[in-house]
């Protein structure tokens, strides 16, 4: 009787383990954030809860769950409930395919790399329900915009991981992992084109600086998720940095490794290289200015998706030369 | 085409340029002071509070005249043996006072000047219209901890 639940158990065991690992690398995060604005800008940053403000995200989460969770008048109901669930799960159900480590995997699909990219696109319904359903111009912009971006750089974005496929033959992560035995993907000339094009539209994808148009707070507010308050603005923010994660953590498989490393814990590579990804783009973040719409989609629609398509095309072209 | 290459190079470039700037910024000691646990040194010439040295003050008046608000009220009295004034009451209005140091440079015998306290509040009203400047420890509760408040050449400040 036991054993026949056992396979569940198990499967409910690593949803807690995805779950909890969300929630806490979230709010090591957003403290990361914090302090690594406050290191460019010859700030502080938290200080005073816990060593370093290293217990600020904690308080913060304890203050948004005691939070009043207010409704503006003449709010879509349904869709402004529902898009915060929207937002937040896409990026916990692209979990499923994250590869850890060899064996430190949920379930190693054999589209994962597909499955990733197509589940993470949900997330731009929520924004959009949530932009929608907020009954307020600035959220309805956002989302509005939002749309647009994530829409415009998927095309480049996909491209460049198409890179990755055709050179590692596979779709399933672990199979493009096990490609960079030999050499990691980034180190070839093409593909550390296509790996630079990936960084930049992940950027986009994620909506943060100098991408982050649609919540642009000196213009909109804060964008989509101006109306919310308490765990579902909680939750809008924990889906951004668990988004911010996933791209980080892509990136390091698809083009650093992923989990090769010279010595054992190979999950602690990958945590590292994903963590690097995250560090260089918190710097960037808190380098550059944002930019304008009609530059970001210029350069969307005029530069990045030509270079990626002329990055596919050379690709083949080497791919068939080496036969 | 090809200026639309250069453009993105050059664009390239700057990125390239403000990173290394804010990579530079990251290694750099911070400016913040942790407030209440970390308070500022003011420098010598800062003027904070009027403050009075009672032994140097002849009673002169002058700074009840040059006062521009009136905030200095000074009574005083002759001493029969030595013949010479001194104050007997000099209360000073911190609520009218606006900090211009008139009363410091008028001064002939440098008695009164401007401390370098700049927590000037109270926990009463009246407290702050009637300080007696003739006390002693008159601002001790809102005094600095390290740098003396009495002491005219702050020695603080390098």
């Amino acid at each position: 009787m036991i054993a026949h639940y056992l396979p569940y158990l198990k499967l409910l065991l690593k949803g807690v383990c995805v779950l909890s690992f969300i929630a806490v690398s979230a709010m090591f995060l957003i403290w990361l954030e914090r302090k690594v604005s406050a290191k460019v800008q010859n700030r502080l940053g938290p200080m005073i809860t816990g060593p370093h403000g290293s217990l600020q995200s904690i308080a913060d989460t304890v203050k948004l769950l005691l939070k009043e969770n207010i409704v503006p008048s003449g709010a879509d109901r349904l869709t402004w409930w529902l898009a915060p669930f929207f937002v937040t799960v896409p990026p916990v159900t692209a979990f499923l395919c994250m590869p850890f480590g060899p064996t430190f995997i949920v379930r190693d699909l054999n589209v994962g790399i597909l499955f990733i990219c197509s589940i993470t696109s949900i997330c731009v319904l929520g924004i959009f329900m949530a932009g929608w359903g907020s009954n307020n111009k600035y959220s309805l912009l956002g989302g509005m915009r939002s749309a647009a971006q994530i829409i415009s750089y998927e095309v480049p974005l996909l491209l460049s991981a198409l890179v990755v496929i055709m050179e590692a033959g596979t779709l399933s992560m672990q199979g493009i992992v096990h490609a960079q035995e030999p050499c990691w993907f980034f180190l070839k000339p093409n593909l550390f084109v296509a790996f630079v094009i990936y960084l930049i539209s992940a950027t986009a994808e994620v909506n943060r600086v100098p991408f982050d148009i649609p919540e642009a707070e000196s213009e909109l507010v804060a964008g989509y998720h101006t109306e919310y308050s308490g765990m579902k603005f909680a939750m809008f923010f924990v889906a951004e940095y668990t988004n911010l994660f996933i791209i980080s953590a892509v990136a390091a498989s698809l083009f650093l490794g992923g989990w090769l490393g010279p010595i054992r814990p190979s999950a602690g590579w990958f945590l590292l290289k994903a963590y690097v990804v995250i560090a260089f783009l918190m710097w960037i973040r808190w380098t550059l200015p944002r930019v304008r719409m009609d530059q970001m989609m210029s350069f969307a629609w005029k530069v990045l998706t030509p270079v990626a398509l002329l990055n596919v095309l050379v690709t083949g072209w080497l791919l068939v030369a080496k036969g | 085409m090809f200026k639309m290459i250069t453009y993105v190079f050059s664009g390239l470039l700057s990125i390239l340029k403000g990173l290394g700037i804010t990579w530079n910024n990251m290694f750099r000691k911070a400016v913040t002071l942790q407030y209440p646990l970390q308070k500022p040194v003011m420098t010598e010439r800062f003027r904070g509070l009027v403050d009075l040295i009672p032994e140097k003050c002849i009673a002169c008046s002058q700074c009840v005249k040059i006062c521009p608000t009136a905030a200095l009220d000074l009574t005083s009295a002759v001493n029969p043996e030595t013949k010479k004034k001194s104050p007997c009451t000099f209360v000073f209005n911190g609520e009218l006072c606006c900090f211009c140091g008139l009363c410091q440079e008028v001064c002939p015998t440098s008695a009164i000047f401007l401390n370098n306290i700049y927590e000037a509040a109270y926990y009463k009203h009246e407290d702050m219209l009637k300080i007696d400047l003739l006390k002693v420890d008159k601002y001790a509760h809102l005094a600095p901890k390290k740098a003396c408040p009495c002491s005219k050449t702050s020695e603080t400040r390098k």
